[in-house]
């Protein structure tokens, strides 16, 4: 793990030229440009909301007005949308770029590192939006009668906007080391069996849905699936952007201890297996 | 080149190599072959491997290349050169034994190996020499003559894609030896590129050379290996088969090279019915066979040797006036003479053929033109009697030779018996009539 990370500090201009050709390939030739990194998640919380807000007509807690509910959806999309592109980008990258291993001697460990700075590089792009939107609820409270009853009864504030902002990079930076340690170990894992970059597709997915990001954590503790949110790092995550961004809230302690142990574990293991292969790379390849 | 943390990486050792710049002992390498992708999985986590076979790609090797030297490596085909230049480089890891280089290598197994074709040629040339590993200082001080020395003009600034294969590889030539490395290693990458800029590779690499930096060179053509390097290293199924100076090994190469293209060569004669084929049929020619001065039957040929073609023909209906001929082409399609039996100053005139009669043609000349490469006969039988010649027998492809050049006195597709002679500051001309 320590040498992986010397050799991504010698090789950080190199690491640093990836991640730049990355973001700008994503839009060369595309006219809206950086606004993807914003749009994409719109458009996703779009389709979402249509599905599980007008067809299926699923509520969330009584104390929560319906933008409320939107930017909780949103903050979780966002996330969720970083972690799953570099996962399931990771799992690959070594095979998108055997040429290069094959044909120069390559510092590897460059590639799972730069999918992983270049997805949370575009999900802080979209951060700002997201903060937009928050201030506009914020300034706009609802005025829903019933809302405001529940609220008032349960003392729920709304959005809140404010000064525990101040977490988000801890939180970025979290995220990145959880991500990069799964990326690491799925990159390698996928020369041994390359069906595992297929399997991820679907895991993404299933653990997409049985993460609360469209629907509210307690119908999880309601049917007895509590347990899936007690072993799910990227609830315990999600939990923790929603307290600060949208509630004003201080995450949650063990949240935080939690998640970052599972981070330190996951970052550890990953980076060890990456580093034990990697002489054999460019033979599997 | 790079901090690598592997400690398995080939690292220089100054100290135990003297004189030398590469120093290879006893190196082999395997790789494991799968009947099912799954193994490999079953391999890395469950006990009772390994599974699949090993195959030894590279077996025993030793070399000692002096530092200053142009060495090339030769071989056909799988004979283990290019496993051998990955180990050299590092970019594989030895099964057993040693390697040992010195100072910064750059090799070319693949020019502009990393380009995005999205980004321009000034944008990519900087994510290239970060991959060699330069650093920005290094990159911003080279990074003018790169430009310079590519040719690319205005191209420079457009995106990689839109470039012709000879731009990128010109790019990729530029990047790689502008990086100043004390190693160059050359995988036949000098193929690709208009004659001029082969010429600048050539220069370059001579100054190389020059400047006392070893150059590693890679390539079954035996001209440039030749002409490049004063040692030689001679390569078959794996192992280093011979070692020492061109002339030696180039000589040894080239006589395995003529008993396994003999080989190849009547293979590859006896599918030829692949081949483009029509006509009306009143005659079908059989067998085309080559063959030497002394009636010996072969398909591969020096420059200068006497050449027969003997073509075998049966009439399977009445005919008036046939005529038989040869069209003589190179491998890539370029005819290079056509000619028959009529249409000469002393013509051979066969009148009415009957039903049944068989025969042969033969066509001959003393002393082979042709120079070094793959060439292909086409057997015309015409008939004649009409307006404008029918096909009666027309054959593409019907046999295939190659010319093996030892000498490579002259280069190009003919052999012309030149004279030379060159007069200096007004005296008696010097005179080469061979």
């Amino acid at each position: 793990m320590f040498q992986l990370l010397r050799s991504l500090k010698a090789n950080r201009t190199l690491l640093w030229s990836f991640v730049g050709r990355d973001l700008k390939s994503r839009y060369v030739g595309s006219s809206l440009g950086f606004f993807w990194s914003v749009i994409y998640p719109i458009m996703n919380l779009a389709v979402y909301l249509l599905v599980f807000q007008i067809i299926l007509k699923m509520t969330w807690d009584a104390d929560k007005s319906s933008q409320e509910v939107v930017l909780l959806m949103l903050v979780a999309i966002v996330s969720w949308t970083a972690f799953a592109e570099a996962t399931s980008r990771s799992t690959n990258v070594l095979v998108d770029n055997q040429n290069l291993i094959q044909k120069v001697v390559f510092p590897s460990e460059v590639l799972p590192a730069y999918v992983t700075i270049s997805a949370m590089v575009n999900m802080t792009i979209a951060l700002p939006i997201v903060l937009l939107a928050l201030l506009y609820a914020k300034l706009n409270p609802t005025d829903d009668p019933a809302v405001l009853a529940a609220a008032a009864a349960s003392g729920h504030q709304g959005v809140q906007l404010g000064a525990q902002l101040l977490w988000v990079p801890l939180l970025l930076v979290l995220q990145a080391l959880f991500t990069a340690g799964l990326g690491y170990f799925l990159a390698a894992f996928n020369l041994f069996w390359r069906d595992t970059f297929h399997v991820i597709g679907v895991a993404l997915t299933v653990w997409m849905f049985i993460t609360p990001i469209f629907y509210p954590p307690q119908r999880m503790i309601d049917k007895d699936y509590g347990w899936m949110l007690e072993v799910n790092p990227m609830h315990w995550l999600m939990d923790m952007y929603r307290n600060v961004l949208v509630q004003n809230h201080a995450p949650d302690p063990q949240q935080l201890l939690s998640f970052t142990a599972a981070g330190l574990v996951v970052f550890a293991i990953g980076s060890s297996f990456f580093s034990k292969q990697k002489s054999k790379f460019s033979d599997l390849l | 080149m790079y901090d690598s943390s592997n400690p398995s990486d080939a690292k220089p050792a100054t100290n135990a190599m003297g004189g030398s710049a590469i120093v290879a002992r006893g190196v082999s390498k395997a790789y494991r072959m799968y009947d099912k992708p799954v193994h490999r999985l079953w391999d890395l986590m469950l006990p009772g491997g390994p599974r699949g076979r090993e195959f030894w790609a590279v077996r025993d090797v030793y070399l000692d290349i002096p530092k200053g030297s142009t060495v090339g490596i030769i071989g056909e085909n799988g004979a283990g050169k290019s496993t051998l230049l990955k180990l050299l480089t590092g970019i594989t890891q030895p099964t057993n034994g040693e390697i040992l280089t010195r100072g910064r290598i750059a090799s070319l197994l693949e020019l502009g190996a990393g380009f995005h074709p999205e980004f321009s040629g000034r944008e990519n040339i900087r994510l290239n020499c970060s991959i060699l590993g330069m650093t920005e200082a290094e990159t911003e001080e080279r990074f003018h003559a790169i430009v310079e020395f590519s040719e690319l003009g205005e191209f420079i600034d457009r995106p990689v894609k839109t470039y012709s294969s000879g731009m990128h590889v010109r790019l990729g030539f530029s990047v790689a030896t502008t990086v100043d490395p004390e190693i160059l290693i050359i995988d036949e990458a000098l193929s690709v590129g208009d004659e001029h800029f082969k010429g600048k590779c050539i220069n370059r690499l001579n100054e190389f050379q020059e400047q006392g930096k070893t150059t590693l060179f890679v390539s079954h053509d035996m001209g440039s290996v030749k002409s490049m390097c004063k040692h030689v290293v001679l390569m078959h199924e794996g192992r280093v088969l011979e070692q020492g100076t061109a002339e030696e090994v180039a000589d040894e190469y080239l006589k395995r090279a003529h008993a396994r293209g003999n080989e190849r060569m009547s293979a590859i004669n006896r599918q030829l019915d692949a081949y483009p084929r029509w006509g009306s049929g009143e005659i079908r020619t059989g067998k085309v066979e080559l063959s030497d001065g002394s009636g010996k039957v072969t398909n591969v040929f020096q420059p200068g040797s006497p050449f027969r073609v003997n073509i075998e023909f049966e009439a399977t209906e009445d005919c008036h006036e046939p005529v038989f001929g040869l069209g003589v082409y190179r491998s890539d399609g370029t005819y290079v003479n056509g000619s028959n039996h009529l249409w000469r100053n002393e013509p051979i005139e066969l009148g009415d053929v009957k039903a049944g009669t068989k025969g042969r043609v033969e066509m001959a000349f003393e002393s082979l033109p042709l120079l070094q490469g793959g060439y292909y006969l086409t057997v015309f039988v015409y008939d004649h009697d009409k307006a404008a010649p029918t096909p009666i027998d027309h054959r593409e492809h019907a046999a295939t030779f190659e010319v093996h050049d030892a000498n490579h006195l002259q280069h190009g597709l003919l052999f012309l018996p030149t004279q030379w002679s060159v007069a200096m500051d007004g005296a008696e001309p010097k005179v080469s009539r061979d």
